[in-house]
């Protein structure tokens, strides 16, 4: 097998596992923050900081002992551009709440029969490639231009001059703690189970794509897990797979898909569900644009940052996650919000 | 009651109507005639175009290396052999990307490698045999703008530093072995303007040659259009091993050489 094989192929189990495990334990950044501001229940928050903790911890420990060098890793810009990167979390977070979950949860919701996630994530891919490398690009190179910043260093560490270590034991620790001192959350094992399994995918993805795809001569990008980008690449290779070759982005949707339906089978939890009406179809609509535009404006979505390029401590993805905290909370609560303007 | 047309204008339009249809047709058949310098590889002679694939993306977000495979499984004569297949980027300020010269110990013809394209374009392969058969194939790829950010290439290595090749160390008479090298080269095309506003001068790698046992095995003529980095794959059917000698060589008059021994027995 090559190793753009293996890459593939590591793609399609993690994605399995993620969406088997999504399915499962209901795992969502935007569920953990409807719960927590509007129903002070904060354990799928919790879950999400736990799985946060996992890969950055577990990313950085793979760093650390040279199985792989994270440098390669999108989310370490060097000049990022100080408006798209918050103002596309921004517009990612609200796009979030207005779709009612992100573009993963989508697919994992997809995989259980719903289908207003298959409308979220035909319009996300769309305007994902759209402002990648279509009708919007020439304005998002220009932002991007006329915007950045020149950074002395990519990361945290390298921003602050201290080792690597420091701010991934911070950070992980504080995120764990922060998990763990909830008795509420620990009585729960499917949200600390899912967090787990899901924070350490994020190593595995940068082990699949660092060490397994690693060749001198036919480099595989270094990539993770995230959301954005593939769903879109994932609509272009169903139709011009004869001229493009199979990455890791693609397989991981494809797993996640039939993870979620394998799940959702085995649990009797598949249920086919629709529109109720045109207005949540708008939403739904909206929704998947503003995720497809922000999440590549951001460099990635609430997993491709809040995961995966938080696993880097990139300085983008502070402020990428910034804004899609911001969006989500402009999105269920305010003045703003969905409930209120939709 | 409509009176019907006349048999004979039905007859003309019918046929006027197949020639639309077949004219532009004719005039897309074979790109290589448009570029004067593929025509004059091909000649008077008719090239055939089953034979040479192009294995390129259909769509690439990355147009500074765009991943290009060459093969072939055309017919040829008993004892005849590719001489040298010729690559053009048509709509590339220079259309020649490289041309690759084969002997009989090339045995596989499938080469790789990865070339720059500045915009949405076809590429055009033209292949000749020692006999003077002819073969000829396109592909349209279509460039986009890149998908990510780009890097501050402040540090890049030097050029014709830590050359990487990858050869079997032994092999059955008549088994080809797959050869893959790789050098740090910025390959400067002469085209682009520096950081200060000047044009950077042109330095490319523009012969690489390989040699087994003294014997030249495989060459290529590189241009502008070949990626930083020159990835070149291609393979070898030797009769008898020897030393592999493998050289770079720059249009500075510098050169690289890495040397291995390939086993054939």
């Amino acid at each position: 097998m090559s190793h753009t094989e293996l890459v593939a192929l590591s793609g399609l189990l993690i994605g399995l596992v993620f969406g088997a495990t999504g399915q499962a334990t209901g795992f969502c950044l935007l569920r953990g923050l409807s719960h927590a501001w509007l129903s002070q229940d904060g354990r799928k928050l919790r879950a999400f900081a736990l799985a946060m903790a996992v890969a950055v911890i577990g990313s950085q420990l793979l760093a650390t002992i040279g199985a792989l060098s994270l440098d390669e890793a999108l989310y370490l810009v060097a000049s990022p551009s100080w408006v798209a990167v918050p103002l596309g979390g921004l517009l990612f977070g609200y796009g979030m709440a207005a779709a009612n979950g992100c573009g993963s949860r989508s697919l994992v919701l997809l995989g259980s029969g719903n289908l207003r996630s298959f409308v979220v994530l035909m319009c996300l891919g769309l305007a994902a490639y759209m402002t990648l490398s279509g009708i919007l690009a020439p304005l998002r190179v220009w932002l991007e231009g006329a915007t950045s910043l020149s950074l002395p260093s990519p990361s945290l560490p390298g921003l602050l001059g201290v080792p690597a270590w420091l701010p991934t034991l911070l950070l992980g620790a504080g995120l764990l703690v922060w998990a763990l001192v909830s008795r509420h959350f620990r009585a729960s094992p499917r949200d600390w189970l899912g967090g787990l399994i899901i924070g350490a995918l994020v190593p595995a993805g940068w082990y699949a794509t660092g060490v397994l795809g690693f060749d001198d001569f036919e480099p595989v990008r270094l990539a993770s897990l995230t959301f954005v980008a593939p769903v879109g690449a994932s609509l272009q290779y169903l139709m011009l797979s004869t001229g493009t070759r199979l990455g890791f982005g693609v397989t991981v949707v494809a797993g996640v898909l039939v993870g979620a339906l394998i799940m959702a089978l085995v649990r009797r939890d598949f249920a086919w569900q629709g529109f109720t009406g045109p207005g949540q179809m708008g939403r739904s609509i909206l929704g998947g644009i503003l995720m497809g535009v922000g999440g590549v404006m951001a460099l990635g979505c609430s997993i491709g940052q809040g995961l995966s390029g938080f696993s880097t401590l990139s300085l983008t993805t502070l402020a990428a996650l910034a804004g899609i905290l911001g969006g989500a909370r402009l999105g269920l609560k305010g003045p703003l919000a969905l409930s209120k303007v939709l | 009651m409509p009176t019907p047309l006349p048999a004979i204008t039905r007859r003309r339009l019918i046929i006027s109507i197949g020639l639309l249809v077949i004219s532009p047709l004719a005039l897309a058949d074979g790109p290589w005639l448009r570029l004067e310098a593929a025509s004059n590889i091909v000649g008077d002679t008719q090239p055939n175009t089953a034979g040479l694939h192009l294995d390129l993306p259909h769509v690439s977000e990355d147009g500074s290396a765009v991943p290009l495979g060459l093969s072939f499984d055309g017919t040829l004569g008993e004892d005849d052999y590719l001489t040298d297949i010729h690559l053009f980027a048509t709509g590339n300020p220079n259309p020649e990307i490289a041309v690759f010269h084969l002997t009989p110990m090339g045995g596989l013809p499938e080469i790789s490698t990865r070339v720059r394209l500045n915009e949405t374009q076809e590429v055009i392969a033209v292949a000749r045999s020692h006999r003077g058969e002819t073969f000829a194939t396109s592909r349209e790829v279509r460039i986009t703008v890149s998908g990510c950010l780009m890097r501050g290439n402040d540090d890049q290595p030097a050029a014709l530093s830590y050359p990487r090749v990858s050869a079997p160390s032994h092999l059955a008479p008549g088994e080809a072995g797959e050869i893959r090298t790789l050098i740090n080269h910025p390959m400067e095309t002469g085209l682009r303007e520096g950081p200060n506003g000047n044009t950077l001068p042109r330095h490319i790698i523009e012969h690489f040659r390989v040699t087994l046992a003294g014997e030249t095995a495989f060459e290529a003529e590189l241009h502008r259009s070949i990626s930083a980095n020159p990835y070149l794959r291609f393979h070898l059917t030797p009769t008898q091993g020897g030393e592999l000698v493998i050289e770079w060589q720059d249009d500075s008059g510098e050169s690289a050489i890495h040397r291995t021994a390939i086993d054939v027995g």
